[in-house]
């Protein structure tokens, strides 16, 4: 008796898991405009609010489990440090597991911790996510960084290509 | 004939007459619209401040604020208010919000509830000073809740004479 009702226990516990787990995938997708959060910088410096950035095309990118993984992250910094001139704000968003030290990049590296209740999390990751002028999620890629580092590059290039001819339109009314 | 045109001089009358009936109804029905939006917005205001009292009456009634004067050797990146009675406050600044801090805002952080009798408060405002060393500077203080609102501001000041800056709490 006490074996089935610890197994109908856990049981509970893990559909609430998976249930817990499919809510927060199905929270964001692209269409969806990305609600406001503030995080402090994880190296020093400047927190930063996403919707002081609304008006700039901004691309979050969401780091799984990273020890001082710069070399992994330097291609997506000079990705996007190609863009500064057409205004595209770029993080690097860490969470700190164990022992892990960030990395230490020229672009904002930001602290994802439950402490802030200003800030959210997002799974899975790692994960880019291209945020319009508008505040609106256009693109959200999944998976290994450096697996879909050519699809990131196309997809930037022409959403950036995309934001500039919106932006132009908007200036000529 | 003549009985024809009178008949029909009746009923154009009638006609008229009718039309300024309705135009005066209508007239009366849009008046009694706006009086009924207007009550309506009473209403509401009187629901608002009630829900107010009720969810934060003066009694419990507490708020922080924080400011900066000058902040030249001092620029705060966080904030952090901790206490008995209530969740601890966080806040996170952004270059932009310093920015409107140096030109004299004063920041509304939180509205707490606060129980009444004595408290204690630790805030710790996390920064960098004016040679970009990370700096912390703690305030500690015993604060009493009576019946009447109680509202705080952390005021960072620079000490021009030390090149160095202080946090207080200031009773309003």
């Amino acid at each position: 008796m006490g074996h089935f009702i610890r197994f109908l226990f856990l049981s509970l516990v893990a559909l609430t898991v998976q249930a817990a787990e499919l809510k927060s995938t199905e929270t964001l997708a692209p269409g969806q405009r990305v609600d406001d959060f503030s995080m402090p910088s994880a190296i020093g410096g400047w927190g930063q609010r996403l919707s002081e950035q609304r008006g700039k095309p901004v691309m979050l990118v969401w780091l799984d489990r990273c020890d001082q993984c710069e070399e992994e992250l330097v291609r997506y910094q000079l990705l996007a440090e190609s863009y500064a001139l057409d205004h595209l704000v770029a993080w690097f968003i860490w969470a700190p597991r164990k022992n892990d030290r960030p990395p230490k990049m020229r672009l904002p590296v930001l602290l994802n911790d439950r402490k802030w209740s200003q800030s959210w999390g997002f799974n899975p990751r790692p994960a880019i996510m291209l945020i319009n002028n508008d505040g609106v999620l256009d693109h959200l890629m999944l998976g290994d960084l450096s697996a879909h580092y050519d699809e990131t590059e196309k997809t930037l290039a022409q959403w950036m290509a995309k934001q500039q001819l919106q932006a132009s339109a908007e200036n000529e009314k | 004939m003549k009985k024809t045109s009178m008949l029909a001089g009746f009923m154009l009358l009638g006609v008229l007459a009718g039309s300024v009936q309705a135009e005066t109804a209508d007239a009366n029905i849009a008046a009694d619209i706006v009086q009924v939006k207007r009550s309506v917005l009473e209403l509401n205001k009187d629901l608002y401040e009630l829900e107010e009292d009720l969810l934060s009456p003066a009694t419990t009634r507490a708020a922080f604020y924080f400011s900066l004067t000058y902040g030249e050797f001092f620029e705060p990146l966080s904030i952090e208010i901790m206490g008995s009675g209530f969740e601890a406050v966080r806040h996170i600044y952004t270059e932009r919000q310093v920015a409107a801090l140096r030109m004299g805002a004063v920041q509304p952080l939180a509205n707490i509830n606060l129980g009444p009798g004595k408290h204690n408060l630790r805030a710790v405002i996390r920064g960098v000073d004016q040679l970009g060393q990370n700096r912390e500077l703690v305030v500690e203080q015993q604060v009493e809740k009576t019946d009447k609102p109680l509202l705080l501001e952390f005021v960072v000041s620079d000490l021009a004479e030390q090149q160095s800056a202080r946090a207080q709490l200031k009773f309003w």
